[in-house]
């Protein structure tokens, strides 16, 4: 499963007009360890394009002898992370928090000396608080994009969504992700959206075997695709997708559910097998600096992490409430690790998809 | 003279052995490419069935216990293996169906009309899997070109995308030429003086098909019908793709407890379960060839 397939193929072309932009802003003096005085390879584990389309080639500049190679993972989930990352092929990746705090649990994760990494002080305390063990870079929140015009009526929770089932039957769609789409039905049902508890994770069984029979599918992409020309109305969806959608058809809104919702959080860590932690280290606090950081939300797309980037952002991600850092994100639960809980979560993610 | 002659016999038994030894010789690429790709990980499978798995730390204990098995047991997967074995099974027949009169076609061609034929079956199939695959979504979709035909006709929508019935469209079209081809050569093989002569014999065409077409082509339907049967009984991109995640495959459940979850054993008792089931399917297809072989 991948949670930004659709959104690089989307967002790559819309950020592309602006890498030009960003790249004549981007090799700025970083804060840190002084030019020159690095080198090596430190490998990374990557999404596919999920870097700032110049901030390696900017460090590897400002640093010459140090190279930053990039090995991309096809997938998102927590245990194919986990266990490239245990390989000990890495000197660092990326990886959501659930995963980070496996390979903590493992004692493969490297704890960063702060000092050495100043430029985190950008990043706002709440997503420093969710993501303790590393550099968080991005996060995507869960919510409901729709159609009002279609609709007719304005929805604000996730309640209104299973209400409205029966009469959009067929034009729902939901996530094909279990973090995510019981996360929110989870939320729904009032608990959390992390729950290990046997008996509300029966209830958020329930809940989905009941809306299922409406639903158009469960999309793993193009998650709200079918708003633009109306073939779904209502979709769980991301906030990234949603705001990609928006470009293009004006008419769907975006709502934060009354009940909350859940997000995704993730970041950088720097792995316990590394011999090149100073280069790591540097590599990340250059890459937090705002205007690189905004490199990377350019080229990506994603809702952001540092406020202080906001002047180098692309208006139409700055400009949009729902990718800027906001007061929403008090209605977030950021996803956790479940432990052992994972397979009693995938069970029931089957049980629904059987049913 | 003699022992010229036992000389000229050691010579030709010498080189016969040689022959014989470089025909072995031939044999170890695909001796080896079969035991490192294709035995050693069926028997790390098959141990890994046994094991348990610590699915924080990924650390695998070979206990040898039958507990994954005994999981397998559960309503979730044998409803699960049921709907994909009645989805093969669909998938199979109707390869079949549209396969045999399409190699039949074919074949009656002259020898240039069936080289033209049989590259409009596979050229199509050049294209990338995941966007043929996909092509059908939009196929399929709701005011999409079927849709649109169907609702001209019959004044409904078909509604037909993300429902059991477009995965079953998706693998039919994917697995048609694993049907045709076999099928296709052994219809090719039957010598044409046979048509005649049971035309000569009083057979009129159904009959001809009835008693020696079907019987001679049976061996290339029943490949056709195993190449198409196991890989579709173990699939799980297109239902995830045109099933829209609502109709579960045992394929999917595998693929998820290996790549979502990282159980390993469970997954692996999966996958075993899944071929001893497809073993004990082709011993019976095969009892039951000999059976129905015409006399």
């Amino acid at each position: 499963m991948l949670r930004r397939g659709t959104a690089l193929a989307l967002a790559v072309p819309s950020a592309a007009a602006l890498l030009e932009a960003c790249s004549s802003s981007s090799s700025s003096t970083p804060a840190g360890p002084s030019a020159g005085s690095l080198a090596g390879t430190a490998v990374m584990e990557n999404y596919p394009d999920w870097m700032g389309a110049h901030v390696v080639q900017s460090f590897q500049k400002l640093h010459p002898g140090s190279v930053i190679k990039q090995v991309s993972n096809s997938s998102s989930s927590i245990s194919g992370t986990v266990q490239q990352l245990k390989t000990g092929d890495f000197d660092f990746g990326l990886a959501d928090v659930s995963a980070t705090q496996q390979a903590v649990d493992i004692g493969i994760v490297q704890p960063l000396d702060w000092p050495k990494v100043p430029n985190i002080k950008y990043v706002g305390q709440s997503f420093r608080t969710a993501y303790p063990h590393g550099i968080p870079t991005d996060y995507g929140k869960i919510g409901i994009g729709y159609r009002p015009d279609l609709v007719g009526e304005k929805i604000t929770s996730w309640h209104d969504v299973w209400r409205l089932a029966p009469k959009f039957s067929g034009k729902i769609v939901f996530i094909d992700l279990d973090r995510d789409c019981m996360g929110s039905t989870l939320k729904y049902l009032g608990y959390s959206g992390n729950s290990t508890v046997p008996s509300q994770l029966t209830a958020c069984k329930n809940a989905l075997i009941q809306i299922k029979p409406h639903l158009q599918a469960f999309l793993g992409v193009n998650y709200g695709q079918g708003l633009q020309d109306g073939s779904t109305v209502i979709a769980m969806d991301y906030d990234y997708d949603v705001a990609l959608n928006q470009q293009k058809q004006p008419k769907i809104e975006w709502v934060y559910p009354s009940e909350g919702m859940v997000a995704y959080i993730e970041g950088w860590i720097a792995m316990k097998s590394s011999k090149v932690l100073p280069l790591v280290q540097s590599f990340m606090n250059f890459a937090l600096e705002p205007k690189q950081y905004a490199d990377f939300v350019n080229t990506t797309g994603t809702a952001y992490v540092e406020a202080a980037a906001t002047p180098y952002v692309e208006k139409s991600i700055s400009g949009s409430a729902i990718l800027r850092p906001g007061n929403a994100i008090g209605k977030v639960e950021f996803e956790h690790f479940l432990g052992s809980a994972t397979a009693l979560w995938t069970q029931v993610w089957d049980e629904v998809k059987a049913a | 003279m003699q022992a010229a002659t036992a000389l000229r016999g050691r010579k030709a038994d010498s080189g016969q052995t040689t022959g014989r030894r470089l025909g072995h010789l031939l044999l170890v690429p695909t001796a080896l490419w079969t035991v490192a790709f294709f035995l050693i990980p069926l028997i790390l499978i098959t141990v890994f069935s046994f094991g348990t798995e610590n699915l924080i730390t990924f650390n695998v204990d070979f206990g040898w216990t039958v507990s994954n098995y005994a999981a397998f047991g559960s309503a979730l997967y044998v409803s699960t293996l049921l709907r994909s074995l009645a989805l093969s099974l669909g998938t199979t027949a109707a390869c079949a169906l549209l396969g045999f009169p399409l190699a039949f076609f074919i074949s009656r061609q002259r020898p240039r009309a069936q080289r033209a034929l049989l590259a409009c079956v596979i050229v199509p199939f050049w294209t990338s899997f995941l966007v043929r695959t996909y092509s059908w979504v939009n196929l399929l979709q709701t005011d999409g070109p079927i849709d649109r035909l169907a609702f001209g006709i019959t004044g409904h929508h078909l509604q037909i995308l993300y429902s059991p019935a477009s995965i079953a469209i998706g693998m039919t079209y994917s697995y048609l030429p694993l049907m045709v081809l076999p099928i296709y050569v052994a219809l090719e093989r039957i010598n044409p003086d046979l048509y005649a002569a049971a035309a000569d014999l009083g057979a009129r065409p159904w009959r001809q098909f009835r008693r020696v077409v079907f019987p001679l082509a049976r061996p290339g339907l029943i490949a056709g019908i195993i190449i198409v049967g196991v890989p579709a009984m173990g699939e799980y991109v297109i239902p995830e793709i045109l099933g829209g995640g609502k109709t579960l495959m045992v394929g999917n459940i595998i693929v998820g407890q290996y790549l979502d979850v990282g159980d390993y054993p469970f997954g692996s008792a999966l996958a075993v379960s899944l071929m001893v089931i497809l073993l004990a399917m082709l011993f019976a297809l095969r009892r039951v060839q000999p059976a129905v072989e015409p006399r």
